[in-house]
């Protein structure tokens, strides 16, 4: 991807909103024809990030450049699909695909092609002529990624492109992000780890607006080791209780993180120590409800920095 | 090409908020009708009952019986527009007569005698002495029964005049005060209800600069390199066309209710052109303080009773002159584009005035509208187009 070379560099980005401040001093680079993920919880900053990007909201600091375009251009150079569905509501999906073309001064000769294309390729075209107001949400949501499109964009980006969506819209969606960014450059924010994970080839995790970590979701999953993820949900436990179990887990020689009602027990071979965690929480007078294995995920990595769920 | 895309975009939008263009189009033609059926049914009538007893008379075989000539008189003749006024019934008995006089079903009874046609006959061939004696009989307390015997008066004077073949001592000319002696109320209130429907574009304007606000499609303006002049005058354009559309809606059912102009309908439309404008940009203050359709519907009837009741729109009204600039009075009413329009239509399709006569007006409108424009594009930038 870096062979490729970059298409976007922020530089100490930052913005204030009176006292609060929604983004702190960003600086990343984002490369030609990758998938880029923003992942952070709810009011991270990513759609701050993502507004400045678009020339929506001014920087308060910093600076924003697109490489190897005009800075004039820049409006054609974005697709941006925003996480509310944003369309006419009384026009059809191709009136509108055009009209939306024509605003970004696109020939009427290569409109209706493009806007029939995108439709094909979304799963849209028996809607062609159906008013946008009548589609289903799923549908909508499509249509607005059509939206975002129709200028022929070298950067996608999309703010949380799965929700709200049903499994077979997710699907044609998530495929269609991968094959586009085979070709340009994709931005999406999300709070949805299993998202980032499975489409972006870098995620840049946020947190009250300021960038924790960014690298592949490999390398991020990396960061807290090798290994396996055991999950032990306890029935009875209050917060000293845990607390002394995760204490008593932890002199076992093995990563714990603990939540409210659970531990995350960190280990290359973590199942071995299962029965000897289980004894300490039977000394403690704790009922273990439930017992998960798995590998690691985005969110262990999230709650590793951050020391809380990304939901949270 | 840009500007065309939303021109186009628009006119789709505009039909397909069907409900609301309906609600435009027909207010005019609606207060149309509505000022009609009042002229119509105000207009004063007065019931006239008429019994012959006339026996008249026989001369060259035939027999001639003026009482029955006169009532033919007071059916068919139509000396000014009053007789139209008169509802002529002929009854055969008095005492039916003073029942419908008593029971207010009648102004007036006149009783022709039995000898009117042989007193008239006597004046035409040189009896200079010869009366007739009409009686008339009502409620001399009662308004109505006083205008019915005046002009009831008049007309058996007038049918008496003719069948004597004389003429009257004294000759009354009576002068027409400006245009009064040829339009109605009706043609007076007319060019005012023509900006009544344009008035009401303040409505469909506003709810389409205010839709790309409610849709939350602002932002894909915002993205895109559309201009705002291009946002604005796309917009603006099709709710020219439906002002225009309006006023000729309201216009033909106005013609077709009896509505008679005078001047020229290339000025009409000008000057229809221009009020469009003004109102557009009025839409768009609206808009601006708005961000729904619902909002706009609230907050838009208070300048729209405003334009409609104290402009002279939907009824004349007099304003307080409260300075002039080269004899062109300004009112507190003057801050509003109709009063002007509806000036500028006075003179020109009832007075017949040609169009330097109202450049006073056009260019009232003009400023206006650019105060409009101005007051709302900055208020509507700094509230939906400002990046946040």
């Amino acid at each position: 991807m870096e062979s490729t070379g970059y298409i976007l560099q922020l530089f100490n980005l930052t913005k204030r909103f009176a006292s609060l401040v929604a983004v702190n001093d960003l600086s990343l680079t984002i490369y030609k024809n990758e998938i880029f993920g923003l992942l952070g919880p709810n009011g991270a900053g990513k759609t701050t990030t993502i507004n400045m990007i678009c020339g929506l909201l001014p920087p308060t600091g910093g600076t924003i450049k697109f490489t190897g375009y005009d800075v004039k251009d820049y409006k054609s150079l974005i697709g941006y699909c925003p996480q509310e569905n944003i369309f006419y509501p009384k026009l059809t999906c191709l009136e509108q695909l055009i009209f939306a073309g024509q605003i970004y001064g696109i020939s009427s000769k290569s409109i209706k092609p493009r806007a029939l294309e995108l439709l094909e390729h979304l799963g849209m075209k028996e809607k062609t002529n159906e008013r946008a107001a009548r589609l289903s949400g799923g549908m909508k949501r499509r249509l607005n990624i059509c939206l975002a499109l129709i200028h022929n964009p070298e950067i996608l980006i999309l703010d949380e492109p799965e929700a709200g969506l049903d499994p077979q819209s997710r699907i044609l969606v998530r495929n269609f992000i991968k094959m586009f960014g085979k070709e340009k450059t994709v931005i999406l924010t999300t709070h949805n780890m299993d998202e980032a994970d499975r489409l972006a080839d870098r995620i840049a995790i946020m947190d009250y607006g300021k960038l924790l970590l960014l690298d592949t979701p490999q390398n991020l999953k990396r960061t807290i080791g090798e290994g396996d993820i055991l999950e032990i949900v306890i029935e009875n436990g209050d917060g000293d209780s845990i607390n002394k179990l995760a204490e008593e887990t932890g002199s076992l020689s093995v990563n714990v993180v603990k939540g409210s009602n659970y531990l995350l027990v960190k280990h290359t071979n973590v199942i071995q120590y299962l029965p000897a965690i289980k004894k300490i929480a039977e000394s403690n007078g704790l009922i273990i409800s439930e017992v998960k294995l798995r590998e690691n995920t985005l969110e262990d990595v999230f709650i590793h920095l951050t020391g809380r769920n990304l939901r949270q | 090409m840009k500007l065309l895309s939303v021109i186009i975009k628009s006119l789709r939008e505009q039909i397909r908020s069907f409900w609301i263009l309906i609600l435009t189009l027909s207010m005019g033609p609606f207060f149309i009708l509505v000022y009609f059926l009042i002229t119509e049914s105000s207009k004063p009538q007065y019931n006239i009952l008429i019994l012959n007893s006339d026996t008249g008379i026989s001369g060259n075989g035939k027999i001639t019986n003026h009482g029955e000539n006169l009532i033919s008189f007071f059916t068919l003749s139509k000396p000014d527009s009053i007789s139209t006024l008169l509802i002529v019934t002929e009854i055969s008995k008095r005492s039916t007569g003073i029942e419908k006089l008593k029971s207010k079903k009648a102004d007036a009874l006149i009783i022709i005698p039995g000898t009117f046609s042989q007193s008239l006959n006597s004046r035409e061939t040189g009896d200079s002495i010869a009366v007739s004696n009409l009686e008339f009989i009502g409620d001399l307390t009662n308004t109505n029964y006083l205008i019915s015997a005046v002009w009831a008066n008049e007309l058996v004077n007038e049918y008496a005049l003719q069948i004597t073949k004389s003429k009257r001592i004294i000759e009354v000319n009576e002068t027409p005060l400006g245009i009064s002696a040829s339009i109605s109320y009706f043609d007076m209130v007319v060019p005012g209800l023509l900006i009544v429907s344009l008035i009401m574009l303040m409505f469909t304007a506003s709810i389409a600069f205010v839709s790309e606000v409610e849709n939350k499609t602002i932002l894909r303006l915002k993205l895109s390199r559309l201009t705002a002049f291009e946002f604005l005058g796309g917009i603006g354009f099709v709710q020219i066309l439906v002002g225009l559309v309006s006023v000729a809606v309201t216009l033909i059912t106005a013609i077709l209710l009896g509505f008679q102009y005078e001047g020229s309908l290339v000025i009409m439309l000008i000057i229809a052109g221009l009020t469009s404008m003004s109102i557009i940009a009025f839409s768009l203050i609206i808009a601006a303080v708005t961000k729904s359709a619902g909002e706009v519907l609230v907050v838009g009837n208070f300048p729209m009773f405003l334009f409609m009741f104290f402009t002279g729109a939907a009824f004349p009204i007099k304003s307080e002159t409260l300075f002039s600039i080269a004899g062109y009075p300004v009112t507190l009413q003057g801050l509003m584009t109709p009063s002007h329009a509806i000036s500028a239509l006075n003179k020109t399709l009832i007075m017949n005035m040609d169009i330097r006569s109202i450049i006073p007006e056009i260019v009232s409108i003009l400023v206006l509208t650019l105060l409009y424009f101005i007051i709302g594009a900055v208020i509507f930038k700094r509230r939906h187009l400002r990046l946040n």
